[in-house]
């Protein structure tokens, strides 16, 4: 026999022989394991297999009749086992190639079953767990399987029972048998497991063969409402015994079935249950006091450590029963079964919040607790990362979720290969769970560059990739420019980036990255540069995406021409040069060939294009001719080599390639004739309006043109479409009554929350246009308050009072007007306590480029005490606005939950007029240089945006109704909207030639886009109706902005 | 939520243990329903030499024991001396605790037949799958007290 290598590596233990073997088995593998050659092996076993068929077919004939007994069975219970595990070895040692040569024992096989000898039986029922995945196997003996199944399944002896059981659990997932729709099968094993007289042994492996059998029919429990009820309940009390880890192990994977697919409304009563589970093994088991930690039962301790398989999977159902705060949305509209079935951290009863949340503390520190065995390091981490991946549902405080971050840091640089990896792991699914403060911990404390040193080094392309995940979910407009300078230099220099799928993904990635937080129009310019010359290596890669993306936003803002076509100038130059650089210079030099002249001629570049063509494919081909023509449509001189050029291509294979050589062709020709015909005004005519300058592209769904600064909308009148559906949405909001009323409970107290930006649903819109119809009475009335005051009332009710005050953020160096903080203070109005005060803001976007972000929300303080009767609750948050926006359908909303005098749950739903105007600063107030605009100054300007914008950038309102409608003197007119336009924030042109108007100007500040320029004329007209015309430096909707929150402050 | 199948293969590649809970790692489209004649339907045999493959690639020293393998798989694998022990399961499973499931098996088998190399699994194949049945119930773990463990089996291998 071959020398005896353990495979564990523990030599010290003493070798002893198993009890029972198979004699002619181990002879057979022997000889099998002996012979040298695959030939002489395949012999051998044919030999072997013709031999079994013979025994069989002897004793078959000689043996008709399938009595029970073994006496009349000549072949005999131990020959007929021991040539089916022959065959099985066959099998499994072929890779399961050999199927048909051993199908032959299939009868022989079944007829084990009927054994009443164990070590027989047990031979049975592995050969046909093997070969149960065959259509052909299952086809012939599905009957009688069934037959012995249902017989040992009500046996007495549980070794017998156990075995039927280990095999529906094994094959009842596999296609073809049925054994799932068998209510006798189905009945029988529930039985096993309701039953009291039932072993232990026997109850575990019933609950988890019922579970193979649920997953493959969740039928069973559904259609029939009575039995799902017992049932359920039959299967969640397993779970009583806490202590019965046996038991719980066996019984929380179906538990945790049916609450995700069956329903969950059962299992929420386990919760504190679950929890002593949890607490029983993180915190007792782990004890540093030796008396507590003993009350673990040795047995279930694993490397050390108290049950982890208990662990997992008690949190692996707590994080399905428990749903956070941030999730709530996602799964109101996702889930099936509804966020009411499921429990919210905020409502867990104090003292199990308290203790799960003490398992996450153990869970940490166990984890930062040195150890030499790497299996108990490995069983450490596993609880830790299980836990912090839980941590995020028991709304954690923001201290909570450092120290989640900073436990998981400290394991960035271990020397443990899949710890690093499990690490990136969870601090992905953390960050993508606890938003912001997640991020903004690991952002800070210098781990980026513990991240960036992992990207660098590692080898293992799914850390690597894991690696980029993460940094793609850090990035923002901050720090954009030095993580995509770290993921191009990892494309570009790293050796161990040999996966051409990942360097295609990180070029997405990074182009994704460079688009959304782009604030920096050259660098975005250079960097895309980059990534199309990146792309030579690896032709299959499919970046179309990438260069046209690039084209429109180059050909829509006009400062950008010059420096792209330079710098691709310079790209063409070089000897290797990919085809998207190509494809990128052949569209845009086409365009903008008159502005690097200063750097090289067109018949140059002409020659420069002609070089690249050889070397392109069809499809660039079919561009490059089109440069031509636009190059001599240019620069008529070099005609005669363009001409000759198409000549060539007429004889092109391609039939694109002709048909465009023959077509350009023909155009030269044409323009020449109508130029010598003397016809010089038109000279050209016909190729002039062919090859006319690109108009810029309307595509609203790019997000990044906005971002540049170019123009994106449609430039029209102010009445263009976006108009309209503003105003017609506006209507719609307002003629829907609103249903809820302060004091009527309308429907279950939805969770408290905090919104973060992060893990939104994509229907974030949706959801939010769904709850403006229930805004609550007279919303507007605060809102329009709120446009034009920076502090007042925002809502009053017999119940509560809400008062807001707005002010710009002050950061240490300047005060920033692009990021608002907003104050609100709740005042209780009732004689009454009002209890359980909380809130939720919710912005209109949340992904795509939002036009502005909700903050730093502090939750109303104090959150679960009582508020008595005119006692306050304060809360803050921060808005930054990011680009222009329309407040009144886009504004954020405010939802306040409270209960009052045993009123069960009020709810107040409001839209917060805060927004663009809120940005609007004069110019004397921006910095230390004064500088006041007079009218002459004014005009001037006016007419300049006139001339470069047109009607673009303009928005005209006329007859705005005065508030107050009766006769009014122009004199008080004149004050009042003076008035209200200075509490706006704009600036007032002090003039006395033009009575009736009023000339303001300002500038609106935006986070992501810039700031603007804006000014408008007011005049008021004698019948109290007032004409309202603003001009922005930005073209597009923002002065419609303007001008709506004017009209909401002027006629509140 | 579970195992898909568990795998053991020596260097070679040669398999000597196979156990397949859920046969959805082979579909393509992973409907995994009963009527299927996919033409993206792997066989059995052709996702074990997939699997070989993949692992038998990887670097011990600088690679983690988790790859991810399909769309609706990934493995967890360890290797002891000469051989693979592999896990299959689904994406959405938190990989770790698979390690001690393996660990775990390994650490029976070893006091089971005493010293467990390689021979002894490929000699004793039965055994091992009764191992198996003891450990995991349709992809799930059913017992982890190893005293237990060897205890039943013990009274197993000596019925007759």
């Amino acid at each position: 026999m071959e020398r005896k290598k353990s495979i564990i590596g523990n030599p010290t233990r003493s070798t002893s022989s198993t009890t029972s073997t198979i004699k002619g088995l181990q002879l057979f593998i022997a000889d099998l394991r002996s012979c040298q050659q695959t030939q002489e092996q395949e012999k051998r076993i044919q030999t072997e297999l013709v031999k079994i068929k013979q025994h069989f077919n002897s004793s078959s004939t000689k043996n008709t009749s399938h009595s029970h007994g073994s006496h009349h069975d000549k072949l005999g219970g131990y020959q007929r086992k021991k040539y089916i595990a022959k065959l099985a070895y066959v099998y499994i040692t072929s890779n399961t190639t050999k199927l048909n040569d051993i199908l032959f024992g299939l009868d022989q096989t079944v007829q084990l079953l009927s054994s009443t000898a164990f070590s027989e039986k047990f031979i049975g029922y592995m050969t046909l767990e093997l070969l149960y995945e065959h259509r052909q196997v299952v086809e012939k003996v599905n009957e009688k399987v069934t037959y012995y199944l249902l017989q040992d399944l009500s046996e007495s002896d549980d070794n017998f029972v156990a075995l039927a059981l280990h095999f529906v659990g094994t094959v009842a997932l596999l296609p073809f048998n049925q054994f799932a729709t068998n209510d006798e099968i189905i009945s029988a094993i529930f039985q096993i497991l309701r039953s009291p007289t039932s072993s232990h042994y026997l109850k575990k492996k019933s609950a988890l063969s019922f579970l193979t059998l649920l997953k493959a029919n969740p039928v069973i429990l559904t259609d029939d409402m009575q039995r799902k009820q017992l049932w359920i309940q039959r299967i969640v009390s397993l779970l009583d015994d806490t202590s019965n880890y046996r038991l719980c192990l066996a019984a929380l994977p179906l538990v945790e079935y049916i609450a995700k697919n069956i329903d969950s409304t059962y299992c929420i009563r386990l919760v504190p249950q679950l929890t002593e589970i949890l607490y029983n093994c993180v915190v007792v088991g782990t004890s540093s006091s030796s008396s507590v930690a003993n009350q673990f039962p040795m047995e279930y301790k694993f490397a050390n450590i108290p049950n982890p398989w208990l662990i997992t999977k008690t949190v692996s159902l707590l994080s399905f029963l428990i749903i956070s705060q941030n999730e709530t949305t996602n799964k109101q509209l996702q889930s099936h079964s509804g966020p009411n079935t499921l429990l919210y951290a905020s409502n867990l009863n104090p003292e199990v919040l308290s203790k799960l949340r003490q398992c996450v503390t153990v869970a940490i520190e166990l984890g930062m607790r040195t150890c030499n065995d790497p299996m108990e390091k490995i069983v450490q981490n596993t609880v830790l990362f299980s836990l912090i991946n839980f941590a995020s549902k028991l709304d954690p405080t923001d201290d909570a979720i450092k120290s989640s971050v900073n436990a998981l840091c400290s394991l960035l640089s271990s020397p443990d290969i899949n710890t690093r990896y499990l690490t990136l792991d969870s601090l992905l699914k953390l960050c993508s769970l606890s938003g912001e403060v997640a991020i903004n911990s690991v952002r800070y404390n210098k781990n980026l560059g513990l991240i960036f040193n992992i990207l660098k080094h590692e080898r293992d392309s799914s850390i690597v990739r894991k690696c980029i995940d993460l940094l793609y979910t850090f990035t923002d407009s901050e720090n954009v420019k030095l993580i995509v300078e770290e993921l191009l230099n990892f494309v570009l220099h790293s050796r161990n980036l040999n996966d051409p799928h990942m360097k295609s993904d990180i070029a997405v990635k990074i182009a994704v990255l460079t688009e959304k937080y782009a604030m920096d129009s050259n660098w975005f310019v250079i960097i895309s540069l980059k990534i199309l010359s990146l792309t030579n290596n690896n032709a299959p890669f499919n970046d179309d995406g990438i260069w046209q993306r690039l084209c429109q936003i180059v050909v829509n803002n006009s400062h950008l021409h010059k420096l792209t076509c330079d710098q691709l100038v310079d790209y063409l130059y070089k000897n290797e040069c990919s085809e998207s650089i190509i494809k990128t210079s052949a569209f845009l030099l086409g365009e903008y060939c008159g502005k690097v002249q200063d750097k090289i001629s067109i018949a140059n570049l002409f020659n420069l294009f002609t070089d690249k063509y050889s070397m392109v494919s069809n499809v660039t081909k079919a561009m490059i001719l089109t440069t031509m023509i636009k190059l001599y449509n240019f620069a008529p001189e070099i005609g005669s080599w363009v001409i000759k050029f198409f000549q060539l291509e007429l004889n092109s294979l391609d039939i694109e390639l002709q048909t465009r050589s023959y077509e350009y062709l023909k155009i030269i020709q044409i323009s020449k004739m109508s130029e010598s015909n003397g016809n010089a005004n038109n000279n050209n005519n016909l190729i002039n309006v062919l090859f006319s300058p690109m108009p810029p592209f309307i595509t609203k769904s790019n997000p990044l043109l906005k971002r540049l600064g170019g123009n994106l909308q449609p430039s029209s009148s102010p009445s263009s479409s976006s108009h309209k559906a503003s105003a017609g949405s506006t209507t719609l909001v307002e003629s829907t009554t609103p249903m809820t009323t302060p004091g009527v409970t309308q429907r279950p107290p939805p969770p408290p929350a905090s919104r973060t930006n992060s893990m939104v649903p994509k229907s974030q819109e949706e959801y939010y246009v769904e709850q403006t119809s229930t805004l609550s009475p007279n919303w507007r009335e605060g809102f329009n308050r709120m446009i034009s005051h920076k502090q007042g009332i925002l809502f009053t009710s017999p119940l509560i009072k809400i008062i807001y005050r707005i002010t710009a953020v002050k950061t240490e160096e300047r005060i920033d007007y692009s990021r608002l903080r907003v104050e609100l203070s709740y005042i209780n109005e009732t004689e009454w306590d009002i209890t359980g005060l909380s809130s939720e803001i919710f912005p209109f976007k949340v992904q795509d480029n939002p036009e502005y972000i909700i903050q730093n929300v502090a939750l109303p303080t104090p959150t679960k005490i009582s508020m008595g009767h005119g006692e306050r609750s304060r809360q803050s948050f921060e808005i930054v606005i990011r680009k222009p926006f329309d407040v009144d359908n886009c504004g954020p909303l405010l939802m306040v939950h409270f209960k009052c005098g045993g009123n069960g749950f009020n709810h107040v739903k409001l839209k917060l007029g805060v927004g663009i105007t809120h940005t609007l600063i004069g110019n004397q107030d921006t910095g230390s240089m004064r500088h006041v605009i007079e009218l002459p100054e004014f005009i001037q300007r006016w007419k300049m945006l006139s001339t470069a914008l047109g009607k673009d950038g303009e928005f005209i309102f006329d007859s705005v109704p005065f508030k107050k409608d009766a006769t009014v003197d122009m004199e008080e007119a004149r004050m009042t909207i003076r008035q209200i336009l200075k509490r706006l924030g704009f600036d007032i042109v002090e003039q006395n030639s033009v009575k009736n108007t009023i000339f303001v100007s300002g500038i609106i500040h935006t986070k992501s886009d810039g700031n603007f320029g804006c000014l408008m004329k007011v005049k008021y007209q004698d019948d109290g109706k007032i004409n309202l015309t603003c001009k922005t430096t930005l073209g597009g909707p923002l002065a419609e902005y303007i001008v709506r929150c004017t009209k909401s402050a002027i006629s509140r | 939520m579970a195992i898909q199948f568990i795998l053991c293969f020596n260097k070679q590649g040669v398999v000597r243990l196979l156990r397949w809970y859920d046969m959805c790692a082979c579909n393509g489209n992973g409907s995994g329903g009963s009527s299927s004649n996919n033409n993206d339907e792997l066989l059995p045999q052709d996702l074990i030499a997939q699997i070989y493959r993949l692992i038998s690639a990887r670097d011990h020293k600088h690679q983690s024991n988790f790859v991810e393998f399909s769309e609706r798989t990934k493995l967890v694998y360890r290797r002891y001396a000469g051989l693979y022990f592999v896990m299959g399961i689904d994406l959405q499973d938190e990989e770790p605790i698979y390690l001690s499931h393996i660990h775990l098996v390994v650490e029976v088998l070893d006091a089971f037949f005493g010293n467990v190399c390689e021979l002894d699994i490929v000699f004793n194949f039965y055994k091992t799958y009764m191992v198996l049945d003891e450990v995991f119930l349709g992809g799930e773990i059913q017992e982890v007290s190893k005293d237990m463990l060897l205890e039943k089996l013990g009274t197993l291998d000596r019925l007759a």
